[in-house]
């Protein structure tokens, strides 16, 4: 019998969200379509048009050394043309963001190659290669991990996932890099990642209503799912902290489970 | 059953102007920085350096806009202290500088080494007049004072007046024979049944508790307490017993301050590039032991485990691992989450509540039956999470999830130790904190956490030099702990909570609960949050102060 792919235990709504989001065979649902010059404009590393900068010669020019390994692993687009490593980093809400950092974490290493990630109480940064990364922002700007309201996208000065929202439903930010337009009821963002100020505003769309949002967010809150009604993930935890209790440092001594 | 009163709903009162339950506000309107009497201060300060100096200095204007969220103000827990966070930077807060002052500059010598070579080698008697000269002496020589030579420099005592030297022992008989100016009493500083159990510990020897001043262990280093201790406690030996100042057996007093003496820092490997007697050398059961709170509130245990907290987040998270190590400023926002705002508080006397009424009272749950410890940490731990979600004025409070984290393991760990009376299982509730806290949210605190926290159920129980060590032995130079912002506060609490709750006079040096029980200290150890908070009210008057020599 081969192998099938589990992802997490559970039953509930989060844990659920949770497998869709980290199954590569899913496709997360495309909810807005910001242009790829807004995407670089948000991100800041260049200017649109501009020539990617690059760290190293193309791969193609045979300059690599001869590496067992290096031979194993296809080379990502940007690799492949020696671009910089740069990031994206998402902040979000304690309350009922599509996502939290770690599912985020999981969500990436399940489904990119050739990136690295950070996680935090309240940001997930994502670094690769800079032509892989604007496509990579792109699909989590338009996709259903993001919400305009309960995402940020911040370099830096990222608190405020903890902070209780704007009276827009906004998560706060202390650059203020996106504010809320009142006659369209969107988004827009009048700052770039590390709050730089944009040529032009950058719209990210309408926040998704509240109910909509809980009940397809990845956390567990006691005003949504608390997480000990889910008893089988709620099981695997016990388990995971008591096999390494057990285990020590010494698991190959431990019989049973 | 109606719910009790959360301990932090005055704090959180004061913060904001929305119920604590409350999850819509407003931001950006409160007028930035100004809103902050000491930000204000701050600018004023800065540029009338700057106009002086003719460059510029700090800046409000620079970096990002402060004070876009309405400005909190901090309660120091169990007390009615509210003050700006700025008051609780270690740079601004004499009382927490202070309570460093006191720990580094103690050391503890014991006499009878030095009572021997008096008596079998030296051919003196040792009589209660005698040892009361030598105190009367030794009282002289260690604020800076000379005994030997007629033409020497001494120190000024208006600069080291906090320096002296005391004596206790477990023996009532020698302690009555002592001129009880120059004692520590045990029988009047403890509860009867913690001063029996402490002078047995302590038995018949006569220890001295030497306290250096606290401008020695500002210029020199920790290393310099022991020094400064050998040198004048051997001076004081020569002048009061007549002896040879040349005569090899002077020796032995400085070879017993030296070596035959307890430091509260222990040695740290030199890849911390830091010397002895420094604060990542302190083990959390010595810590836990200079925390008085049970000593002078003996039937609160609560109080106990929090003033221990309180403790090991000053020592070792804002001044060693936000300074030593670290450096910078940022590590104070983060620390002292843990003794601010009752919120540990309310999380830790739940757990009490609900260790009395389901786990049949301290002490009484088996450290052996995982399922039901894991059972405890759930309910602390859940109620600690859940208090966050309920009330978004105390998730804000705690904006950073690291804040978060260690609140929640700690208050969970408190748990663990107090129902089982094992520090051990306290830390290993910590661990299930930490990852429920994780698994439940989806995220924790800084990278860090990733690296001890989500493999520390392993090391929770391991005994093993470099894999563990009993919680009361493990320090902030516990392998896994070198880079635990944050958390060493916690980890303070836990050992003490086990051995409060089991009635222990002492959590891991007897010698070192009596020495910090001393009332002529200038940082009252029974009292920590109340004495940072006179630190942040410019209320308390720290020792050190060089005023007496600087003209006008």
């Amino acid at each position: 019998m081969s192998y099938k792919r589990q992802f997490y235990p559970g039953e509930s709504d989060p844990a659920k969200a949770r497998r869709r989001i980290m199954d590569p065979k899913v496709k997360l649902r495309k909810l807005r379509d910001v242009p790829m010059e807004d995407v670089v404009k948000l991100m800041g590393h260049r200017n649109p048009g501009e020539d990617y900068k690059s760290i190293h010669p193309p791969i193609e020019e045979g300059s690599e050394p001869d590496c067992p390994i290096r031979k194993l692993v296809t080379p990502i687009d940007g690799a492949k043309a020696g671009d910089r490593i740069r990031y994206i980093q998402f902040t979000d809400s304690v309350y009922f963001a599509p996502v939290s950092p770690y599912q985020r974490a999981w969500m990436y290493l399940s489904r990119h190659r050739g990136i690295d990630t950070g996680t935090l109480s309240g940001r997930q940064i994502i670094e690769v290669r800079e032509r892989d990364l604007e496509k990579l922002a792109k699909e989590y700007i338009d996709n259903e991990t993001f919400d305009s309201a309960l995402t940020g996208i911040r370099g830096a000065t990222v608190h405020g996932h903890a902070c209780r929202l704007d009276e827009n439903g906004l998560m706060f930010d202390a650059w203020q890099r996106y504010v809320w337009d009142d006659e369209k009821k969107e988004v827009v963002y009048v700052k770039d990642q590390v709050a730089l100020p944009l040529d032009t505003k950058i719209s990210v769309g309408k926040p998704a209503d509240m109910a909509d949002v809980k009940k397809r967010s990845t956390i567990f809150r006691v005003d949504g799912v608390d997480m000990r009604d889910d008893k089988e993930v709620t099981m695997y935890q016990h388990r995971i902290h008591l096999l390494r209790t057990l285990g020590g440092y010494q698991p190959f001594k431990f019989k049973g489970e | 059953m109606a719910e009790k009163e959360k301990k932090f709903m005055e704090a959180v009162s004061k913060k904001f102007t929305e119920a604590p339950t409350e999850v819509s506000t407003s931001y950006y309107k409160f007028g930035g920085y100004k809103q902050s009497k000491s930000k204000v201060a701050f600018q004023d300060a800065a540029m009338k350096i700057a106009a002086e100096r003719g460059f510029p200095m700090m800046n409000e204007d620079i970096g990002v806009p402060l004070g876009q969220r309405s400005w909190m103000p901090y309660q120091l827990s169990h007390t009615d202290i509210f003050v700006e966070p700025d008051d609780l930077h270690c740079i601004n807060n004499p009382a927490i500088q202070q309570a460093w002052d006191d720990i580094r500059r103690t050391i503890i010598v014991g006499l009878d080494s030095p009572h021997n070579t008096i008596e079998r080698r030296l051919g003196k008697e040792i009589t209660p007049e005698t040892i009361n000269t030598y105190l009367e002496t030794v009282n002289h020589t260690i604020p800076g004072g000379a005994v030997v030579q007629e033409h020497m420099a001494e120190c000024n005592p208006a600069l080291v007046y906090d320096s002296y030297v005391k004596v206790f022992s477990g023996d009532d008989e020698i302690i009555d024979e002592i001129d009880s100016r120059f004692v520590i009493d045990i029988n009047k500083l403890f509860p009867e049944d913690h001063a029996e159990q402490l002078k047995k510990a302590i038995g018949s020897s006569l220890m001295q508790a030497v306290r250096v001043p606290t401008i020695v262990g500002r210029v020199m280093d920790g290393a310099t307490t022991s020094r400064h201790a050998a040198m004048q406690i051997s001076m004081a030996f020569i002048s009061a017993y007549k002896l040879a100042a040349g005569e090899a057996a002077i020796a032995d007093f400085a070879y017993a301050a030296k070596h035959q003496s307890i430091t509260m820092g222990t040695m740290m490997p030199a890849r911390r590039a830091r010397g002895p007697n420094e604060p990542g050398g302190i083990p959390f059961g010595y810590m836990a032991d200079i925390a008085q709170s049970d000593r002078a509130y003996p039937d609160d245990p609560g109080r106990a485990a929090l003033e221990a907290v309180a403790l090991g987040a000053i020592i070792y998270d804002q001044i060693y691992l936000g300074g030593y190590m670290s450096g910078g400023v940022g590590f104070t926002q983060y620390a002292t989450a843990a003794y601010t705002d009752n919120i540990l508080e309310d999380y830790v006397y739940y757990a009490i509540d609900q260790i009395n009424t389901k786990y049949g009272g301290l002490c009484k749950l088996d450290p052996r039956d995982a399922e039901a410890v894991m059972n405890l940490a759930e309910d602390i731990n859940g109620y600690a999470l859940s208090s966050y979600e309920k009330y978004p004025a105390v998730m804000e409070t705690h904006f950073g999830g690291s804040q978060r984290s260690t609140v929640a393991a700690a208050s969970t760990g408190i748990a663990g130790s107090m129902a089982t009376g094992i520090a051990d299982v306290g830390v290993n509730c910590w661990y299930y904190s930490m990852l429920e806290h994780k698994e439940r949210l989806g995220r924790l605190g800084f990278y860090g956490f990733d690296l001890q926290d989500q493999c520390g159920s392993a090391n929770s129980f391991a005994y093993r030099s470099d894999e563990g060590l009993p919680m009361e032995a493990r320090g902030p130079n516990y392998p896994n702990y070198a880079m635990n912002v944050g958390h060493m506060s916690g980890y303070t609490g836990i050992p003490k909570a086990a051995h409060v709750a089991r009635g222990d006079a002492f959590t891991a040096n007897p010698f070192i609960r009596v020495a910090f029980a001393d009332p002529a200290l200038q940082f009252d150890f029974a009292n920590i949050t109340k004495e940072i908070g006179r630190g942040g009210l410019r209320e308390f008057v720290p020792a050190g102060e060089r005023t007496a020599v600087i003209k006008g």
